[in-house]
């Protein structure tokens, strides 16, 4: 599969300190990326660094083939880009605003070109509006739109759904899935929301203190992860002795007693049987609750 | 200054015959008299310790007694007011002073007497006034004028050759002045560099006036002196 | 170069759209307003503090307080008033965007940030030139309208000069040039500080208090300064007054507009070369 991004050997010192290490990793082209990592991981810096914003002190940034170093120029033409929080000139209007955006790309838009970047995005009627009385939601928005404007073959979306309400939420969600299928867009994204991760995209790389911990197909890296399922029960005794010597006292990992909680590891497909398990047993089953599978392995790999 | 220039416009072309002071004197005031008002194009020039200015020319009145204005487009120096201000009818009063010659010298080709006039009220601004008075044609070829506020002020006077008119082409004014100094915080004056001296050093500046196409005695209106 | 007057376009929009570069504009109209006022009603007092110097053996006639020499006493606040306010907006230029995050957009554009400072300087000395314009429509022709014109009497702590009226509006369009090279080192110089600083209000004092400090460092004749004194740019800061010096002293202002412009030269480059390699973390 041919790569949009190709990183190799990135290493950042700020002085003493190493914020990135010998990092190495590839976007395939046409994919939505995932990017993780906990705060401090370096996520932000390899990303200045793809972005040209900070230069490497060692290794390689490769985008679409071509060399940044080199030719840094085609490539960020190529490029639209939300890091961390979008940020605008606020004396000036969302209209006045991606017009210096467009101009700056060497765009000649038309009005109508503007209407329709601003209903994709959900802003048409806000425009003529200076940028400071705009909503946190609304700048993202907005931020969205001044990352599209120029058309690019490769997003960057860093946190792109602080500040939206569920249903901006959703929307992202479709408009990058539809970016990514109809119009066939490279989307690196990076968010601490797990699960729209976990909805989205299909390659991710996680790192942490500067370094890779993992990387690959996301189906592929979770199939194999069972679930942590957290179970109350309406008798805790009555429940443990049915447990106890049967093929599920194996898959217990945690028990409290006194919030009635038993805790399992167990694969998604066996949930159904140790339901109907309990069930049949006369146990009172209160409620029955999963880690998400992402989250779960996030936290695992990162050692939290 | 008015009253210095009156008498160098005035009091020429009189015809003195007598050598003595006092005759030469009354030789002056009958020339004056003669005169009612005049005006004049006027070309100024002047030479002022630590002033820079061009030339100019303006526009002369005099009127009796003691009406004197240049007019001229622009900015002008000239010595200030002499605080007598009827050095005109002083000369005419010769009971207020007493005229004494105190030598002759040769000015300009001319043989003249130099008059001392010391005024006999010693509370009046003037100390001493010295005239060059000419023996063949009573006009004043120079003067000498000190007095208490403005220190001496120097004139020469210059005569065109056969003219009839009693009024000089040329005078020289000279005066005694005290080097300015600005602070340089009040002149924002960053770039230069302070120069020695004091404020009370003293230098002589020049002022040269040439005066052409003299028009006498046309009845100049009193607003010309006043109009701005 | 077509992305370069894009940019540049941009840089104009945003530079001329904000609110801070009112002020200037504000600041110079109400100053000069202010004065001109004050001068209306006491001008002949505060003229006289000078005149009475001059004033000791010999007597000034004529129009001294017209509108050409209120326009010099207006052009006086180049010192202090125009370069804070040039360094008002210049020194926000790009550490404006920097704390308000913007510079992160600007920088993943394709142009180069060599590029991008050269449009944000241009930019402002396109400000400063309307300052300047602005103070000189107000200073000169205003002042005319109030005051009327005539002959300039120019004082300098060694003299004075007349100029004559006639002589008059070749030598303030030479002075408002020299002016306008004085605050272009002012905004390169608040440009460069605005490289290397990452918050708004930094480069603005830093600016002044330099501007300050060396022209202190110029008003005192002490000779250990002597040496570093010709060097300053606040020392040539004021070489339009040399214009209305009767000669014109034209080697002083071609010198001093050497200085200023190897001034402009050293810190514009440095700009770019500081900027080229600044690591945009905020």
């Amino acid at each position: 599969m041919a790569k949009a991004v190709q990183l190799e050997n990135l290493t950042k010192k700020f002085g003493d300190f190493t914020a990135v290490d010998s990092l190495s990793f590839s976007v395939p082209q046409g994919s939505i990326f995932g990017f993780l990592g906990p705060n401090g991981s370096g996520k932000s810096t390899t990303l200045r660094m793809m972005l040209s914003l900070i230069k490497p002190t060692s290794g390689h940034i490769e985008l679409f083939g071509s060399s940044l170093e080199l030719e840094r120029r085609s490539i960020m033409s190529k490029i639209g880009v939300i890091i961390e929080k979008p940020d605008f000139y606020t004396y000036l209007s969302a209209l006045d605003n991606l017009k210096l955006f467009a101009r700056a790309g060497g765009l000649d838009f038309t009005k109508k070109d503007y209407d329709a970047l601003l209903t994709k995005v959900g802003l048409k009627g806000r425009e003529k509006d200076k940028v400071k009385t705009y909503s946190h939601g609304m700048k993202q928005r907005l931020g969205l739109a001044q990352a599209l404007i120029h058309d690019p073959q490769f997003i960057i979306l860093d946190e792109p759904n602080t500040g939206l309400d569920p249903l901006g939420i959703i929307e992202l969600r479709e408009l990058m899935l539809d970016l990514n299928k109809k119009e066939g867009k490279t989307i690196l994204f990076s968010s601490h929301i797990l699960s729209e991760v976990e909805a989205v995209c299909d390659h991710l790389v996680v790192i942490d203190k500067g370094k890779k911990v993992v990387e690959g197909v996301v189906k592929d890296l979770l199939s194999n992860e069972d679930l942590l399922v957290d179970v109350e029960v309406g008798n805790f005794q009555n429940a443990m002795s049915f447990l106890e010597g049967t093929e599920w006292a194996a898959d217990i990992v945690e028990k409290q007693e006194i919030e009635s909680s038993i805790k399992f590891n167990l694969s998604k497909n066996r949930l159904a049987s140790l339901n109907a398990f309990l069930v049949q047993k006369g146990v009172d089953v209160m409620g029955m609750e999963y880690r998400k599978r992402l989250e779960e392995y996030f936290l695992k790999i990162t050692n939290n | 200054m008015r009253y210095f220039l009156l008498i160098s416009f005035l009091l020429f072309g009189i015809q003195a015959q007598a050598t003595d002071a006092k005759k030469l004197i009354a030789a002056v005031n009958k020339k004056m008299k003669a005169i009612n008002d005049y005006q004049a194009t006027v070309g100024m020039k002047f030479d002022l310790p630590g002033i820079k200015i061009n030339e100019m020319k303006g526009k002369v009145y005099f009127k009796r007694p003691d009406k004197f204005r240049i007019r001229a487009k622009g900015i002008f120096f000239l010595p200030k007011d002499n605080p007598l201000r009827n050095v005109t009818s002083l000369l005419e009063d010769t009971k207020s002073y007493t005229a004494v010659i105190s030598g002759y010298e040769t000015i300009g080709g001319k043989r003249c007497a130099v008059v001392n006039i010391i005024p006999l009220n010693t509370e009046l601004e003037l100390i001493v006034g010295k005239f060059w008075i000419s023996l063949n044609d009573p006009l004043i070829y120079k003067t000498e004028i000190t007095t208490k506020k403005n220190g001496t002020i120097r004139s020469r006077n210059i005569f065109a050759k056969n003219s009839k008119n009693p009024l000089p082409i040329k005078v020289i004014l000279q005066i005694e002045m005290k080097a300015f100094k600005v602070p340089k915080l009040l002149a924002a004056d960053i770039k230069k560099k302070s120069t020695k001296g004091t404020s009370n050093e003293k230098k002589t500046g020049e002022i040269y006036l040439t005066f052409s196409d003299y028009k006498l005695n046309r009845k100049i209106p009193n607003s010309v002196f006043t109009a701005k | 170069m077509k992305e370069f007057w894009a940019i540049l376009k941009n840089e104009l929009i945003k530079t001329v759209k904000r609110p801070r570069s009112f002020i200037g504009f504000g600041v110079v109209i109400f100053i000069c307003f202010v004065l001109q006022a004050a001068l209306y009603n006491d001008g002949k007092e505060m003229l006289s503090l000078i005149t009475n110097q001059i004033e000791n053996s010999i007597s000034i006639n004529g129009t001294v307080l017209n509108g050409n020499l209120i326009c010099y006493i207006l052009l006086q606040t180049l010192i202090i008033q125009m370069p804070l306010l040039v360094a008002l907006v210049t020194g926000d230029l790009i550490s404006g965007e920097t704390s308000s995050g913007t510079i992160r957009f600007l920088l993943s554009r394709p142009a180069g940030r060599t590029k991008i400072v050269l449009a944000k300087w241009i930019a402002g000395l396109f400000y400063t030139l309307l300052l300047l314009i602005l103070l000189g429509v107000i200073a000169l022709y205003g002042s005319r309208l109030i005051f009327g014109d005539g002959d300039m009497l120019c004082v300098n702590s060694t003299g004075a000069t007349i100029i004559r009226n006639a002589d008059v509006n070749w030598r303030f369009m030479y002075s408002f040039f020299i002016a306008f090279l004085s605050l272009s080192v002012v905004a390169t110089l608040a440009l460069f500080l605005s490289t290397i600083m990452d918050n708004s209000i930094t480069p603005i004092v830093s600016t002044m208090a330099i501007i300050i400090i060396f022209t202190i460092m110029g008003m005192f004749d002490l000779p250990s300064l002597d040496v570093i004194r010709p060097f300053l740019f606040t020392s040539h800061m004021i070489s339009w007054k040399d214009m209305f010096e009767n000669p014109v002293p034209v080697q002083d202002i071609i010198n001093s507009c050497i200085i200023l412009f190897a001034h402009i030269v050293i810190l514009l480059g440095a700009s770019i070369y500081i900027f080229e390699r600044k690591d945009i973390t905020n």
